[in-house]
């Protein structure tokens, strides 16, 4: 998640953030539980503080930029669209509370959403793979595969909502999301056993 | 899965479409998709409501509250992010053309969505959509089928589209205008 000097940061740049947050956060919450890990969860309240942070800025940039009536009525469009992102990310937060529910309580999640038409599944990306050493961006993963990646293990660490610029290394997890079929398709490409697909005007930029 | 797992599930996808509808609705500046979402958020208080009721049932049958607990909790919340993308459809149902600045925020994702009606002549009407290969074919991946008024969510290989289904589906911008034409009867599928 790319941070923002928030004092400099124009409205754009904030309501695209608050947007991209609050679907990572939705998929966040869903993964804590399916996982049960606590890790995931502390991200998502993180994710949750950011997220007033940017409510609050928005509304002072926005009502600063104000100048006529009529800029004022887009603007509080605007500030609507930024409140509803900000209600989404509340409910990831609310879902993440479930997570401290005692635990045999609660298995019954877990099975449904392994049954979710959009499902989060992990998968590994071996060295085999000729997408080691690529970025995700360059790549275009979501688009090829209709797999979005929510977040990538590394190690110990973790990389939440990577950016289009981050490079993918041999031994990764991969947190996705996305149906069944697109999953094969990923999976394939992940341990080698299919090469990415090359487009000629691809090949032509990058000459 | 019982009944209630089921619908919990259904609740869950619900709100995940009605999140991607309503952020694409104010991108494409699209009244009827914001409609869309008016008419699932309808759809989905009852489904909530039902849930919550059959959940508290289940305690007085089972004596399982925990179960219960959580079912109410998850469901509130669901509810909550179909409200937020009711909000939001709200915007573009109200206002003639929303601020610049909310499309161009939007308008940063790789994938967008779109909905397009099966009319009489097309070639995706009668078969599965395994057998067509659709996805690689035309670069989009269908999310839901709006058969009448059900949703069909994540149909798979065996799925068999019939005429007035409407599609949503999510891929890259340049692949939707293909697509839309193929549902239209006024593309063809290329025959593998």
């Amino acid at each position: 998640m790319e941070k923002y000097d928030l004092a400099h940061a124009t409205v754009r740049e904030m309501l695209t953030e608050m947007k991209d947050i609050s679907e990572i956060m939705v998929d966040l919450a869903y993964a804590s539980i399916m996982f049960d890990s606590e890790e995931i969860a502390e991200e998502v309240k993180n994710l949750e503080e950011d997220m007033e942070e940017l409510s609050k800025n928005i509304r002072i940039k926005a009502m600063l930029s104000a100048r006529t009536h009529k800029d004022a009525n887009k603007l509080s469009s605007l500030l609507e669209v930024a409140a509803a992102s900000r209600r989404i990310s509340n409910a990831a937060g609310d879902i993440v509370k479930l997570i401290e529910c005692e635990v045999d309580k609660r298995p019954f999640l877990t099975f449904i959403l392994r049954e979710a038409e959009e499902k989060i599944k992990r998968l590994n990306l071996t060295e085999g793979s000729d997408m080691v050493g690529r970025r995700i961006g360059d790549l275009g993963v979501e688009s090829e595969t209709g797999m979005r990646i929510i977040a990538i293990k590394r190690g110990k660490r973790w990389i939440y909502d990577p950016e289009e610029e981050t490079k993918l290394k041999a031994g990764d997890t991969l947190i996705v999301r996305g149906t069944d079929d697109g999953y094969e398709v990923l999976r394939a490409y992940a341990n080698g056993e299919e090469t990415w697909p090359v487009y000629p005007e691809e090949e032509a930029e990058e000459d | 899965m019982d009944d209630l797992d089921e619908m919990l599930l259904e609740l869950k996808d619900t709100s995940e479409l009605m999140i991607d509808l309503a952020y694409s609705s104010l991108l494409y500046n699209n009244k009827e998709i914001a409609e869309e979402v008016v008419l699932m958020e309808e759809m989905l208080d009852e489904l909530a409501n039902d849930i919550q009721r059959q959940a508290i049932e289940r305690v007085v049958q089972d004596r399982d509250e925990g179960k219960a607990f959580t079912v109410i909790k998850l469901a509130a919340a669901v509810e909550e992010i179909s409200d937020a993308a009711m909000q939001i459809a709200m915007v573009t149902i109200r206002d003639d053309e929303p601020h610049p600045v909310i499309r161009l925020s939007i308008k940063d994702a790789d994938t967008i969505i779109t909905l397009a009606e099966v009319k009489q002549g097309s070639d995706l009407i009668g078969r599965s959509l395994g057998k067509m290969r659709l996805a690689s074919q035309s670069g989009m991946w269908i999310v839901a089928v709006k058969r009448g008024r059900k949703y069909l969510y994540g149909p798979d290989k065996n799925a068999v589209l019939e005429l007035g289904d409407v599609v949503i589906s999510r891929g890259p911008p340049d692949a939707e205008k293909y697509f839309q034409d193929l549902c239209a009867g006024e593309e063809r599928l290329e025959e593998p």
